[in-house]
């Protein structure tokens, strides 16, 4: 077993979090954020973003609102909403939380 | 020249190749499939339907109305498999379980390459699809495995009985998943994609071109009916054979015709049962995996083992066989001159032994380890033999 491949359900896990991050710096369409993880580990697909972000709006994390665009049909634009926010906010502690066992665990 | 089928995607139409279209649409029945319980299904759905239009309008201009199958596959390649989150809702009742652990497990279910499954295929079939299912399964050009049908049964008999067999047993592959399973592999795009690099689409569209088909057709059946004239010359060349020799051999003795009538009769019937062992055999490997309570080892597929109980077979009624025909041929002409003399025989024997080796070779690391020795061995040999050569 390769090392991505190991760790994919960590990264699988993850990606909520980074959608979450992503959708709270600005208003963005599913393009957008596929560019923006794309560079990253954690580059995924429309067939995996799809399904993920109609479970977050399911669970009230994020909305969307129709806007025009000059080329082509109106696009979903995803924005987060408070309770979007707030779990964002819990999940950035979690994340340090997690980041300073890992740094103090085996030392000293 | 390709067929191009106009599709409707979230009100906007497009035309897409033939094969393509295929498998789009094979895509999106399996998206729809994993999607199944999602309450967002159809909302889903548009999206992806949406995001493949995007992508299909960024393909196209004002010269370019088609999008080609190649592009097709690349497209689905960039969405990628669309992963049912059946785990939202028991994640939802299970709370404090870790959100990317159902999610990863939900995900394993549904992305994990399917278990091939041996199949009916009735796309470009000829009969009832056998052989084409055959050919899916263990990746092997179907045309391969006509003929080898076809030696079967000119050569033994076996071939039509066993097709026959697997007409009735096989079940038939009807979604496009069944289709994608028969060759062991789940209906993603990667899937698609390598199926279009490999020319598997090529070979359905020849089957639309009707000429070239009922040409096939035609030469094919005037090679099997070539076979059957030849086979029932040859056998009733024997059986003239067989009368001349008994009238010069059995007349002189007849109380030996009792005795050896006997002895016939009970070697036809010990092949008889051979027969049906063989045949109950196949059907349980098939079915359950394994014989008279011996399953396969899990790395062996399930077509090794019926090649092996075809040997197996072959192997057993050897004698038999060579004990009639010494009957028959009593009269001078010795062993082994009947219909299967020395070459099929030899075939069978090298058959048995190649299996041999192969079996050893996969479970008996010594065996591996002095084959893997024997071409250096041999090399090393040569040198041997050529520098002694030269010396002289």
């Amino acid at each position: 077993m390769d090392f991505k491949e190991k760790f994919a359900p960590i990264t699988k896990g993850l990606l909520e979090f980074l959608v979450l991050k992503i959708i709270a710096a600005d208003k963005v369409y599913v393009p957008d954020i596929l560019q923006q993880l794309s560079e990253t580990e954690f580059a995924t697909q429309e067939g995996t973003l799809y399904p993920l972000l109609s479970k977050m709006r399911r669970e009230e994390l994020v909305d969307y609102e129709w806007k025009e665009s000059e080329s082509g049909p109106p696009r979903k634009y995803y924005e987060l909403t408070a309770k979007g926010r707030a779990q964002l906010r819990e999940t950035m502690e979690f994340w340090q939380q997690i980041n300073e066992t890992v740094k103090k665990l085996g030392k000293p | 020249m390709n067929r191009v089928i106009t599709i409707n995607l979230n009100g906007v139409a497009y035309q897409l190749e033939e094969s393509g279209y295929e498998a789009l649409r094979a895509y999106l029945d399996h998206a729809a499939r994993s999607l199944e319980g999602n309450p967002d299904k159809d909302e889903i759905l548009a999206d992806i339907e949406q995001a493949i239009a995007d992508k299909f309008r960024a393909l196209l201009g004002t010269h370019k109305t088609v999008v080609i199958t190649r592009e097709v596959s690349e497209v689905i390649a960039q969405m990628g498999p669309v992963q049912g989150d059946s785990g939202a809702a028991t994640e939802a009742a299970a709370g404090a379980k870790p959100a990317g652990g159902a999610q990863a497990a939900s995900d394993a279910g549904t992305s994990r390459p399917g278990t091939r499954r041996l199949y009916k295929i009735s796309d470009g079939a000829m009969l009832a699809g056998v052989c084409n299912g055959l050919s899916a399964y263990l990746n092997v050009d179907v045309s391969f495995i006509r003929v080898g049908f076809a030696l079967l049964t000119v050569v033994w008999g076996m071939g039509l009985l066993a097709y026959i067999l697997l007409a009735f047993i096989l079940p038939e592959a009807r979604t496009s998943e069944e289709k994608a399973a028969a060759s062991g592999a789940a209906a993603t795009a990667e899937e698609f994609i390598r199926r279009a690099k490999a020319g598997y689409y090529e070979g359905m569209k020849t089957f639309h071109d009707r000429q070239a088909h009922r040409e096939w057709k035609r030469k094919f059946r005037q090679e099997m009916r070539g076979w059957k004239y030849g086979f029932r010359r040859q056998m009733q060349e024997n059986a003239s054979q067989w009368q001349q020799n008994w009238g010069q051999t059995g007349a002189p003795h007849p109380g030996g015709w009792a005795g050896m009538g006997f002895t016939m009769m009970l070697l036809r019937w010990v092949k008889l049962l051979c027969l049906a062992l063989a045949f109950y055999a196949i059907y349980s490997l098939v079915t359950h995996g394994g014989v008279f309570g011996m399953f396969l080892p899990v790395d062996i597929p399930v077509w090794v083992g019926v090649v092996a109980v075809l040997i197996a077979y072959q192997f057993v009624t050897w004698p038999i066989k060579v004990l009639r025909y010494s009957w028959y041929y009593r009269g001078g002409m010795g062993w082994g001159c009947g219909i299967h003399s020395g070459p099929l025989d030899g075939l069978v024997w090298l058959g048995f032994l190649v299996a041999m080796v192969w079996v050893a070779d996969h479970y008996s690391p010594a065996f591996h380890a002095w084959l893997q020795d024997l071409p250096p061995f041999i090399h090393h040999t040569v040198d041997q033999l050529r520098a002694w050569w030269a010396r002289r």
